[in-house]
């Protein structure tokens, strides 16, 4: 299996290194900024394609790390040449490039694969996998926390131009939107206040949204890109039988308190760090080998992460307007792959 | 007014409510103060804490107020706030009323007016304010430590009280279940935070947990918006389990222009793992809001003041849990002031 990277980035670099603990080959790297490539195929091995075309052509699965404004044509680019695709989260910039993708990529025959990597995170999988055990009985009232201070870039830094990321809701809250589903099932209502629309002038953005399940259970999402530093991530899922608690803080195992060096910089996309004997990135890209190669059930469907796209949506004009907004099931149905495909 | 060495005689109507048991010690232990009595419409309760306290007990509340107290705290169930505060204020007590203020919009106006016209203070015992760790954010917000604040999450969890009080879980006597029972106190804090009125409040409320147990709401989120366009969410949900090691809590995270702060008003503990206890508990070794509360309400009685929290805080507070309901119910934000 050979697999293409589109986007030499932060997460472009984090997929290779999780596909070379897979027997895929990385068979190179597309960027389209100027020795981005060439960096990650030094590290890492492959080619350097200097054209789209020339990857897909190439390869037998496309991994899209692009920023988001650009995942919809990359992907179907991908699905129109018969190649299998891997896309970061979130899926798509809107619900209709998402509904397209996921109805071309049936028609075509192609496994579409997702990054919602936190279902890969063992606190989350832990505690799902509680839920799913009974310790809480029914999910009655969600809470889940991911703040982290504002992505920084050299030159072109998407993450902060709205119209390409979709802001801290759906670049950074996508992973909890879809948790929450996960937990709870759909969901039905979104209310949320975002400091991108109540004070544009602070130029950071942070948000608070409150969701409602079908089940009844209700959840409160905060995502934060106005924390100083750090990567704090927490949750609580209550239920009619007992309570599961989860402090990144509180449960962080190592501390090391260093006295920074003057020239030292901090990273530019900030990341989880929690020692863990294989880091959650390449927990999930060996399952996406695992599905890509033989079919392998895999916990979350691209139908998963266009519902998490949709609610992220749904709290931005929420924010937006005012008002609660509706959720709509999604006119498709939910194929997981490694079932529906196999 | 008593000034300098007099002696302020204070009475406790009812102990419906389990903080009369905090308030009566709290005024015991103050100089100055004397807990003069104590009346309950249950006897046998009321009888029983008068013996704890070592102080009279009033069969009926005309008895107690007509000795004369300078103030009263009153710790009957939400409902019966309003006719104790209005025959406390005209009878020329002072008052302290747990909190919520009261049930409906109605009562609350109803006790502000009459505790006005007597020419009574009204404070609402929200000792939060009073707590040293919140007190510390206070302060740190009052000299812009944080700059302008953005936004704010609070929560206020707690373990379901009905097996301390039947009462809270009843909805003509409590007003509501655990948006009644846990909005008010960080709500009141938000406001003091900020300096600022909410105008647009949105609840979810929902009945998962205990749900074979209680009729009224056991889960619940609100989102807040402020007239300076800053926001909050608070979590009111009895969502610990009975076997959590506390309680519940008070915990608050602001956003603003110089960073986070975050404040936890219970986390002063010390874990306890005893063979004999079965589970993990905390000691609470942190400074006593309670005690730091009567004492405002005696220096503001004292002084012929008004309280760091009033009536008024408290009719505002109790405004956001009722505007929840409000919403809750049509599933949109709702404005405030409430009609």
């Amino acid at each position: 299996m050979r697999v293409g990277i589109v986007g030499a980035g932060v997460m472009g670099g984090i997929h290779a290194a999780g596909w070379l603990a897979t027997p895929a080959q990385v068979a190179g790297f597309r960027d389209i900024v100027e020795g981005r490539a060439q960096d990650r195929a030094a590290r890492f091995g492959g080619q350097v394609y200097d054209s789209l075309t020339a990857l897909v052509r190439d390869v037998d699965v496309v991994d899209v790390c692009t920023p988001t404004d650009v995942h919809y044509e990359i992907v179907m680019a991908a699905i129109a040449a018969g190649k299998h695709v891997v896309c970061e989260k979130p899926l798509a910039r809107s619900v209709e490039q998402g509904l397209e993708m996921i109805a071309a990529s049936r028609a075509a025959g192609i496994k579409l694969l997702v990054g919602q990597v936190v279902r890969f995170f063992p606190e989350y999988a832990a505690a799902k996998a509680a839920v799913d055990r009974g310790v809480i009985g029914k999910p009655a009232v969600l809470r889940l926390a991911r703040c982290v201070s504002q992505p920084r870039k050299a030159t072109d830094n998407w993450f902060v131009d709205f119209r390409r990321s979709g802001g801290v809701v759906l670049d950074l809250m996508v992973h909890d939107f879809d948790y929450a589903r996960w937990v709870a099932g759909e969901v039905t209502t979104a209310y949320a206040k975002t400091l991108g629309v109540a004070r544009p002038e602070a130029a950071v953005d942070h948000a608070l949204a409150i969701l409602t399940h079908a089940s009844g259970a209700i959840t409160h999402v905060e995502g934060s890109w106005a924390f100083p530093s750090g990567f704090y991530t927490a949750f609580e899922l209550a239920g009619s039988d007992g309570l599961l608690v989860f402090d990144s803080e509180r449960s962080s195992p190592v501390r090391f308190l260093r006295h920074r060096r003057p020239e030292e910089t901090v990273p530019e996309v900030p990341l989880p760090a929690h020692p863990l004997l294989e880091s959650q990135y390449t927990t999930e890209i060996k399952a996406f080998y695992a599905t890509l190669d033989h079919d392998a059930a895999l916990r979350v469907s691209a139908t998963d992460g266009l519902a998490a796209v949709q609610i992220a949506l749904a709290v931005i004009e929420s924010a937006q307007t005012g008002r609660a907004i509706r959720i709509e099931p999604l006119p498709i149905g939910d194929l997981r792959l490694g079932e529906a495909l196999a | 007014m008593k000034t300098g060495n007099e002696t302020l005689r204070i009475g406790i109507l009812s102990f419906a409510h389990m903080h009369a048991e905090s308030y009566g010690r709290a005024l015991t232990a103050m100089p100055g103060v004397e807990l003069m009595g104590i009346a309950d419409d249950d006897t046998d309760r009321g009888r029983d804490a008068a013996q704890r306290h070592g102080v009279r007990f009033y069969p009926s509340y005309p008895a107690l107020l007509a000795d004369k107290p300078d103030g009263v705290a009153i710790c009957a169930e939400n409902a019966r706030h309003a006719a104790l505060t209005i025959m406390a204020a005209e009878a020329g007590a002072h008052v302290i009323c747990e909190k919520p203020l009261a049930t409906t919009i109605a009562d609350g106006q109803a006790m502000l007016a009459a505790c006005q016209s007597a020419g009574v203070i009204l404070m609402t015992a929200f000792p939060m304010r009073f707590s040293a760790p919140v007190a510390e954010v206070k302060a740190l917000l009052a000299r812009g430590g944080l700059g302008r604040v953005h936004a704010c999450t609070a929560t206020n969890p707690g373990q379901m009280p009905a097996r301390h009080r039947r009462w809270f879980v009843d909805k003509e006597l409590a007003g509501g279940g655990a948006a009644t029972d846990h909005t008010v106190h960080v709500a009141d804090l938000l406001r003091w935070y900020l300096g600022c009125e909410v105008v647009e409040v949105y609840a979810q409320l929902n009945r998962i947990i205990h749900a074979d147990a209680v009729e009224v709401e056991t889960g619940g989120l609100l989102l807040l918006t402020f007239a300076d366009g800053a926001f909050a969410s608070i979590d009111c949900s009895w969502s610990r389990p009975l076997v959590h090691t506390t309680w519940g809590g008070v915990t608050l995270e602001l956003v603003g222009e110089a960073g986070v702060v975050t404040v936890n008003a219970f986390k002063q503990t010390i874990t306890a793992h005893g063979e004999r206890s079965g589970k993990a508990s905390a000691i609470y070794w942190g400074s006593d809001a309670d005690q730091a509360m009567i004492a405002e309400f005696i220096a503001a009685v004292r002084e012929g003041r008004q309280p760091l929290v009033t009536g008024y805080d408290g009719y505002k507070a109790m405004e956001i849990a009722l505007a929840a309901y409000r919403s809750a119910a049509i599933g949109q934000p709702v404005r405030l002031p409430l009609g």
